[in-house]
């Protein structure tokens, strides 16, 4: 579905199609490992999902690939799982003489050695044309820029419940609203498992995205579902009964 | 063979057994031998496992500790005491000190003294260790073995894969497992398996001596206390002599209703009523001890109690403390202190003053609300009158109509000594897991080896190789747990069939976290409106709970409905006055369940009652219920209304007449389906999870449940074919299991179930590293951890126990599917009736609200159903 003109959710991935360029955030390769590390030992399957779902995504042949921050899920030290990983699901976004692009974000702060490895250049945020890509935990003037019109984050990890009588269920979900004149969507976590923050629930991290109550939601199911804006939902739905 | 004692020994008999210094303390001490000791010193001095139960304050302990301290005194008289431990005691209760000050180290110190004037003799060590033993202690232990240990189950299991201590216990010559009756749950079945493995440590085959409260079938906990042996012949119980010394204690239990009408009566009214009786009762006795069936309600009697009675409980000098165990242990020393000082005039606690803690002197109990089973009833009513030949007093003080009958038919079953039974948890694949990574720690062992010392445990007789090759494999990292460097707990070596354990951490990883307790944080719950009731605290909700709360929602606690507003810290704040129906389940109670055979009485008194009724006017019914109940004439006309308002607006509900009741709330819309199936919660909640999944598959719709001890119901908007799913199940009784197996893993309880499950299993372990999680954090990431799980295999171990723990532990699959077999064999017939309102004996039923919701309707189908809904109503609004 087309969130916005030319930006179509595919999954939990965006496409933009005229610049054939995919985008995914928050992937938290490791995610497992750093539990494993707290004593909660989950064995590891996420990887192995996550590889899957990108070799499906590439069949869109896009010519570059934004990683939105967030690769891996660490703050330490890189754990011999986790590079393996990162190392392999670079390799697969590589091939064909794809782009990479690596937005910095607040869990990448030693990506460095992995994207050395690859020639990877990391960056701040990333500018296509009117667009600009950024991770979201922080804003940087040179993205205020007037020619920019519209602004790609994640960080939040957005996600909706749905609640009808005593049921609940958590959806992933992309927002589409707006950060001073620009057009801005904020990505679902490409990470299977949580959902994510419950948006009617908590307060979004970012700092520059405090009021999100004209947003548009679109919620990940099956396909996407434009639900309309949070306000909106929160009014008719039975959020407050 | 397991066989009972049919008659004390002869004093001189037990006197010729005891060594002299001790047989001349203990006549400077008391005047004969307690019929206790009478039956119990010999078996013991002649090395027989032995049983014994009898009432709190029958001298139990002395009694066991009496033939082991002659004999110890014997020895250290010859100077031939050993370095070794002689004697390992085991108890539950966490706070052992005082008790074991009076019965153990007090006569050790002043026989010592006799002796000493005489001759010399060696110093007999007594040591306690539990998780509070300090390191430097520990040293001292391992230098100087105490003679006698006194432990818990918790640290017995640590001290088993000790590195150096173990060797203390190459020759144990007796083992004393002390409250018995408290350990029917997963530290029971954890201890079972330690004793096996204790007696596999030691050379000697050590003596085991039970110690029990009021229990039934005496039978099945002799064999938990002294495991099974393999013979020729196969598997059998080792023997055991089992002493019985209950009932000699006199019982003065009553039932008191605190108003003569409790139907037509406001909540106000009843309360008030409720506070004058309790209050008068204190003020008649020297010193009171009040139950109360949960935690909050320990607080709320004691704050009611303050407000009305401020004068009396609301001095300077305190006259009335709470005693439970969420307070802190300074707390409790605190209270039981001053209790044995006679300081206070009354205690209110929940469970933590039932077992046997020296308390004193306390002439009455009160419990307030139904105990919910016979053996509770006594414990607790037998902590009043602290000598074995006085009378227990004891009252209940009843909280509504339902409560009323429960207690009516819970006196008379607990006068004419009919004793509700007890289960030991069997084959707890979590526990087992514990254990047998704490045996490869020991030591590395066969497989075959390993399995037949686990067979000898009571609570593992029955395991299956299956299940035991799936926990080591489980254990050894295997089920395609990639990365075997953190999973594997164990290596197993299929070619030489040994068995060790694996990484540097095995040892601290399971000292720092073994244990079957599940750890649960609990958040208060205040009040922050309406004014008047401002900063009133209602009570507790468990620290996962209040995660999912969301703003506005309404849950109920303690029978009353609250809107959540906000946390703050440990506290969670709400209004208290919302006419909202409840919009999410309360998950959380902490209620105990009501014993099958006491719901199977009631049902046949209600029958009774039906029989009587149809026949008969109102003075010969009040007749047959004041013969049949040893109840009062308040109690007997409330009964009676009770049963009359039923009789003639609906059916009475019986053992042999199963009422479904229709009903629907036109104001909400929402349609109920009401079971009158007195079975107790346990039973009623495989019931009602089995009933609401057939229908809730039938109308692809997810349904709420209610549950109570007395019944419960399903709710929807829709129209649910629930007798016909009743009828569907009783056809095939047999496939009840399988059917609930499914779809418990639907409910929320057992995402609940499973992170207990899975850090008794360590697979999360609580203390890693050094750092302790909050259990919230614990919870969250339980759940992911089950979703990662399953996909690698349905039938993961930890998946399988939580099922097998929902199912056998905390429900009751095997009554649940009696009754079913009832229905199949016409012994219980099924009757509807549609009602307008609901029917007198469905009221308390329906007030109480959901307890969980049967989720059927797929994510997905959920998601497109509620954006056609959403999209409807904002279309809507904008035209």
């Amino acid at each position: 579905m087309e969130i916005l003109h030319g930006f179509k959710a595919v999954g939990k991935a965006l496409w933009i199609k005229n610049y054939k360029t995919l985008v995914l955030t928050d992937l938290h390769i490791g995610y497992e490992e750093a539990l494993a590390k707290e004593g909660f030992l989950v064995p590891k399957i996420l990887a192995k999902e996550m590889k899957q779902e990108i070799k499906d995504l590439l069949k869109l042949k896009p010519k570059i690939v934004v990683i939105n921050g967030d690769l891996k899920h660490e703050f330490g030290e890189i754990s011999k799982q986790e590079w393996f990983d990162t190392l392999e699901i670079l390799d697969m976004l590589l091939k064909d003489g794809r782009r990479v692009i690596l937005v910095k974000g607040n869990h990448d702060t030693i990506l460095g050695p992995i994207a050395k490895k690859k020639n990877l250049e990391i960056v701040d945020f990333y500018k296509l044309k009117e667009i600009c890509f950024l991770h979201g935990h922080k804003i940087f003037l040179e993205v205020l820029d007037k020619k920019i019109k519209v602004l790609i984050t994640g960080h939040e990890h957005p996600a909706i419940s749905l609640r009808e009588g005593v049921k609940q269920e958590k959806f992933k979900c992309f927002l589409l609203g707006k950060y001073k004149d620009k057009k801005t969507i904020i990505l679902p976590s490409f990470l299977n498992f949580p959902e994510g923050t419950d948006i009617t629930k908590e307060k979004m991290y970012s700092p520059f995205l405090r009021n999100i109550s004209d947003f548009e939601i679109f919620v990940v199911g099956d396909k996407i579902y434009k639900f309309g804006k949070l306000k909106e939902i929160e009014k008719t739905s039975n959020f407050k009964n | 063979m397991i066989k009972i004692i049919e008659k004390p020994y002869k004093s001189e008999e037990v006197i010729k057994v005891l060594d002299e210094s001790v047989k001349e303390w203990f006549f400077s001490k008391f005047k004969e031998f307690s019929i206790t000791q009478l039956y119990g010193i010999i078996p013991i001095h002649e090395r027989k496992n032995i049983l014994i139960s009898a009432p709190t304050g029958g001298t139990k302990t002395l009694t066991a500790f009496l033939a082991i301290i002659s004999y110890l005194v014997r020895l250290a008289k010859k100077n031939e005491l050993e370095n070794k431990v002689y004697c390992v005691y085991v108890s539950p209760l966490r706070a052992l000190n005082n008790d074991i000050a009076v019965n153990l180290i007090k006569p050790l110190k002043e026989i010592e003294n006799l002796v000493k004037k005489k001759q010399k003799m060696q110093e007999i060590r007594v040591k306690v260790r539990t998780g509070d033993t300090t390191q430097d202690e520990k040293q001292k232990m391992l230098k100087e073995a105490p003679h006698i240990l006194i432990t818990t189950p918790e640290s017995l299991g640590i001290i088993l894969s000790s590195k150096k201590f173990i060797e203390k216990l190459r020759a144990v010559e007796f083992v004393i497992i002390d409250e018995i009756h408290a350990l029917a749950n997963k530290r029971g079945a954890h201890l079972s398996l330690s004793l096996e493995r204790l007696e596999n440590i030691s050379n000697i085959i050590p003596v085991r001596i039970g110690l029990s409260a009021t229990i039934s079938p005496l039978e099945e906990v002799a064999k938990f206390l002294v495991g099974f042996e393999k013979t020729k012949e196969g598997w059998k119980p080792r023997d055991c002599l089992i002493v019985e010394v209950n009932f000699l204690k006199k019982l003065d239990l009553k039932v008191l209703s605190p108003l003569k009408d409790i139907i037509n009566t406001t909540a106000k009214e009843m309360q008030q009523a409720l506070y004058d009786v309790v209050d008068k009762l204190i003020q008649e006795h020297k010193t009171t001890l009040i139950f109360t069936n949960t935690r909050s309600a320990t607080e709320r009697v004691i704050n009611h109690l303050k407000e009305m009675f401020p004068n009396r409980y609301e001095t300077i000098e305190e006259t009335i403390g709470a005693h439970h165990s969420s307070l802190s242990r300074k707390h409790r020393f605190d209270i039981e202190q001053k209790l044995r000082e006679g300081k206070l005039k009354a205690v209110v606690t929940s469970t933590s003053l039932e077992l046997g803690i020296d308390i004193g002197y306390i002439d009455l109990v009160i419990l307030l609300g139904s105990p919910k089973s016979v053996a509770r009833a006594i414990q607790r009513t037998g902590r009043a009158g602290h000598k074995l030949h006085e009378t227990s007093k004891g009252r209940i003080v009843v909280l509504d109509q339902d409560d009323l009958v429960e207690c009516a038919v819970l006196l008379k079953e607990a006068l004419e000594k009919k004793i509700d039974t007890v289960v030991f948890p069997k084959n707890c694949l979590d526990v087992l897991a514990q254990h047998i990574f704490g045996m490869v720690i020991q030591k590395k062992w066969k497989l075959n080896e390993m399995f037949d010392l686990i067979r000898k445990s009571y609570c593992f007789n029955e395991l299956s190789r299956e299940d035991f090759l799936d926990v080591i494999s489980y254990l050894a990292g295997e089920y395609n747990l990639e990365d075997k460097n953190v999973y594997a707990k164990i290596w197993y070596d299929t070619r030489t069939n040994e068995i060790g354990r694996k990484g540097k951490l095995a040892r601290m990883i399971y000292m720092t976290n073994i244990g079957t307790i599940p750890e649960e944080s609990y958040v208060n719950v205040i009040i922050a409106s309406p004014f008047e009731r401002k900063n009133e605290k209602i009570g507790v909700i468990d620290e996962a709970f209040l995660e999912r709360l969301k703003k506005d929602d309404v849950f109920v606690l303690g029978g009353n409905k609250y809107q959540f507003l906000y946390a703050r810290g440990m506290n969670a704040y709400v209004n208290a006055s919302v006419q909202r129906p409840p919009t999410i389940p309360s998950w959380f109670s902490e209620m105990l369940p009501l014993s099958f055979e006491l719901a199977l009485a009631i049902q046949k008194f209600r029958k009774l009652m039906e029989e009587h009724l149809k026949k008969e006017n109102k003075d010969k019914v009040k007749e047959f219920i004041k013969k049949y109940l040893y109840v009062d004439e308040n109690s007997c006309e409330a009964i009676y209304n009770y049963f009359h308002d039923q009789f003639l607006y609906a059916k009475i509900p019986h053992e042999s007449k199963l009422v479904i009741e229709y009903y629907t709330d036109a104001v909400q819309g929402k349609r109920y389906v009401i079971f009158h199936s007195l079975y107790g919660r346990r039973v009623n909640d495989v019931l009602s999870r089995a009933i609401a999944y057939l229908v809730a598959k039938h109308g692809l719709r997810d349904i709420e449940i209610g549950i109570s001890d007395n019944g419960f119901f399903l709710a929807s908007n829709y129209n649910m074919q629930a007798e016909k799913a009743l009828k569907l199940l009783s056809e095939k009784p047999e496939a009840l299991r399988p059917l609930l197996e499914d779809v418990i893993e639907k409910t929320e309880i057992f995402k609940r179930r499973f992170r207990h499950c899975a850090t008794r299993a360590l697979m999360i372990l609580r203390n890693y590293k050094g750092k302790n999680k909050s259990v919230g954090t614990q919870q969250m990431k339980a759940e992911f951890l089950y979703h990662v799980v399953k996909k690698i295999s349905e039938d993961f171990p930890i998946i399988r126990e939580t099922k097998r723990e929902i199912l056998e532990d905390l429900m009751d699959i095997e009554n649940a599917t009696l009754v079913l077999k009832w229905i199949k064999e016409g012994k219980i017939k099924i009757e509807t009736i549609v009602v307008e309102t609901p029917s007198p004996f469905s009221l308390n039923l329906i007030t109480q609200g959901y307890a969980d919701l049967m989720r059927i309707e797929n994510k997905i189908l959920f998601l497109r159903r509620m954006y056609e809904k959403i999209r409807k109503k904002i279309e809507v609004k904008s035209k």
